[in-house]
């Protein structure tokens, strides 16, 4: 009795919290499946019927389609690139083998550049992107994204391969690798769990990403979901509704991730909190 | 970037050898990182430095014209938006830290203390990270709607309608309900860290500690917050630098206003840059520069701070 009081006292802070920080969120979802003259006469009602057409509707008529495709397009092409590089780079800069005289004054700096704020890149980058031609495109996009998360990438990924036993490089070595085969088919998979915590950080970073967006994407044909969030609250203000709907397409891809897969989203974000 | 060829494998058969330094190895590893980091950080950030001193006419192909510390100068001694958006992100570095820290360790003991159902409670708190900040800044918009917003909903359902208000139209309430929006995304977060470093406390601290008689209020102040105290400060620091930089959830929900309430040095730097016509990007160069020095002198600062406190402590 003494031990069921208490705990029935300390529910109340946490249903609160829980009210507090699932909310908003459910409320939106309510709103995205029914119409705005529906909103309008209650904010609160239950979607009784629900409109699952709107989603539909959203998609086609509103273009969620293409900002969806944008995104998908940026964040896929993004994270395979930084995985790649990222991997090949913490490998490069965690094992002895690979040491020169400037190695770690290098990894230094870009370890420091984690906390980068990104407007002291952001002005040139638009400067050095538009004189690249890469003002305006996707492809200018992803190569920002890739170099600015690269250095927290880089940083978690060289403290797992740091600790990869000697021995297993040297076993690998007899068995006829040399370095390209010896990290391909040795050391990336032994990396596996680290290398899917920074890929989902990272998908969730460029999946979400909005400065960068909004700074170097100015066509609307190319915008990113954050960002056509951004012009459609403008545009269609008062289209409750509908806005509700489309932020349930940009957030759900996420989210049902995070259902299935909650512990590792977990460990990557805060992984990633080293980046502040 | 122009493909490395493999390298060959002379180093399997003569492990001897290892004095020669894998160049082949080294070049084809670090190489594309170190393009990328170079090309879009390094060399960027030189570009701002450099623009920082000059003029930059977009309306004239970009001509440079030097003009020294002027900038500088200015933002420094002439600016009032820039002591205006200063104040606020530093409030926002302060204050939301002072508050989603406690907010999140009392949060994780109580998830500690043996709640059921903690694991759900655990994911829900923490989806808030997982959207956009444009998501997040029109959900809240809605909250903070004076007619129908759940703010002012919440107020009245509880009898203090007086206080239900416009929250984002004055200069006053504004910031503040904007550092709640950071609360609400970031809380459940630094609870998700702190309730691991909770865990990872060896249990025979707590059990010596049950032992030699101490409670269970002197368990938690005597033990586990001594021992959460880098965490906390770890993750204090991490708020402090991601506030110092906040800007989408301003441009978003407020744009700065009303009347510079929610501008930041962030949010600034974009308006002049891009949509004050002044067409220089010299002068939001300099802006960046001063903020990039605080932001790292603060935070170098910050982190000696709490190691020295740590070297005293233990």
């Amino acid at each position: 009795m003494r031990q069921t009081l208490p705990k029935a006292i300390l529910m109340v802070p946490v249903l609160i919290y829980t009210a507090f920080s699932a909310g908003p969120y459910l409320w939106t979802a309510m709103m995205s499946l029914r119409t705005t003259d529906e909103i309008y006469k209650n904010h609160y009602a239950l979607p009784i019927p629900p409109h699952f057409w709107k989603f539909y509707t959203a998609w086609t008529e509103f273009g969620y389609a293409s900002y969806f495709r944008n995104s998908a397009i940026v964040t896929v092409v993004a994270v395979l690139l930084i995985t790649t590089i990222g991997a090949m780079a913490g490998f490069g800069f965690a094992r002895r083998r690979y040491a020169f005289r400037f190695r770690e004054s290098l990894f230094l700096m870009l370890f420091l550049s984690i906390m980068f704020p990104p407007q002291i890149m952001i002005l040139s980058l638009f400067q050095i992107l538009i004189n690249y031609g890469l003002f305006n495109t996707l492809a200018g996009l992803i190569l920002v994204y890739v170099a600015t998360e690269l250095p927290v990438t880089i940083y978690l990924l060289r403290a797992f391969f740091a600790q990869i036993p000697q021995e297993m490089e040297e076993a690998a070595r007899i068995d006829g690798c040399n370095d390209w085969t010896m990290f391909w088919r040795v050391m990336f998979p032994i990396a596996r769990p680290a290398v899917a915590t920074t890929m989902i950080l990272n998908f969730i970073y460029f999946w979400n990403e909005f400065l960068y967006a909004v700074v170097f994407i100015t066509k609307q044909e190319i915008r990113t979901l954050p960002l056509a969030i951004q012009f459609l609250v403008s545009d269609q203000y008062f289209d409750i509704g509908m806005l509700a709907t489309g932020l349930m397409i940009a957030t759900l891809p996420v989210l049902v991730m995070y259902l299935f897969l909650s512990e590792w989203f977990v460990k990557g974000m805060t992984a990633g909190a080293v980046k502040g | 970037m122009p493909a490395q060829p493999p390298e060959t494998a002379d180093s399997a058969a003569a492990p001897p050898r290892r004095h020669r330094k894998p160049w082949g190895g080294i070049a084809l590893f670090l190489g594309p990182a170190l393009c990328f980091y170079f090309a879009f950080i390094i060399y960027p950030v030189l570009v701002t430095f450099y623009n920082s001193v000059h003029t930059l006419l977009m309306d004239r192909g970009m001509a440079y014209e030097f003009v020294g510390l002027q900038h500088f100068k200015e933002v420094l001694l002439e600016d009032d938006v820039f002591y205006k958006a200063a104040r606020n992100s530093m409030t926002w570095a302060v204050v939301a830290p002072c508050v989603d820290i406690p907010l999140a360790l009392i949060l994780a003991f109580i998830l500690h203390g043996r709640v059921p159902f903690a694991r759900f409670f655990r994911t829900v708190w923490f989806t808030p990270l997982l959207m956009s900040y444009p998501v997040v800044g029109v959900i809240w918009l809605w909250v903070y709607n004076y007619d129908w917003g759940m703010a002012n909903l919440v107020l009245r359902a509880i009898g203090l309608g007086d206080y239900a208000q416009a929250w984002l139209a004055s200069p006053t309430t504004a910031l503040p309900a904007l550092i709640l929006v950071t609360t609400w995304m970031f809380a459940g977060f630094n609870m998700v860290v702190m309730l691991a470093a909770i865990h990872s406390i060896p249990a025979e601290y707590l059990e010596a500690a049950r032992v030699d008689g101490a409670s269970a209020r002197q368990r938690l102040f005597h033990i586990i917050i001594p021992l959460l105290r880098p965490t906390m400060g770890n993750l204090a620091i991490l708020d402090f630098i991601g506030k110092m930089k906040q800007f989408a959830l301003v441009w978003v929900m407020t744009r700065g206003g009303p009347m510079w309430g929610t501008e930041t040095v962030a949010t600034y730097v974009i308006k002049r840059a891009f949509e004050w016509k002044t067409l220089d990007l010299g002068y939001p160069s300099a802006i960046a520069v001063i903020w990039f020095v605080i932001i790292f002198g603060l935070s170098y600062g910050l982190t000696r701070f709490l190691q020295r406190r740590e070297a005293l402590e233990f």
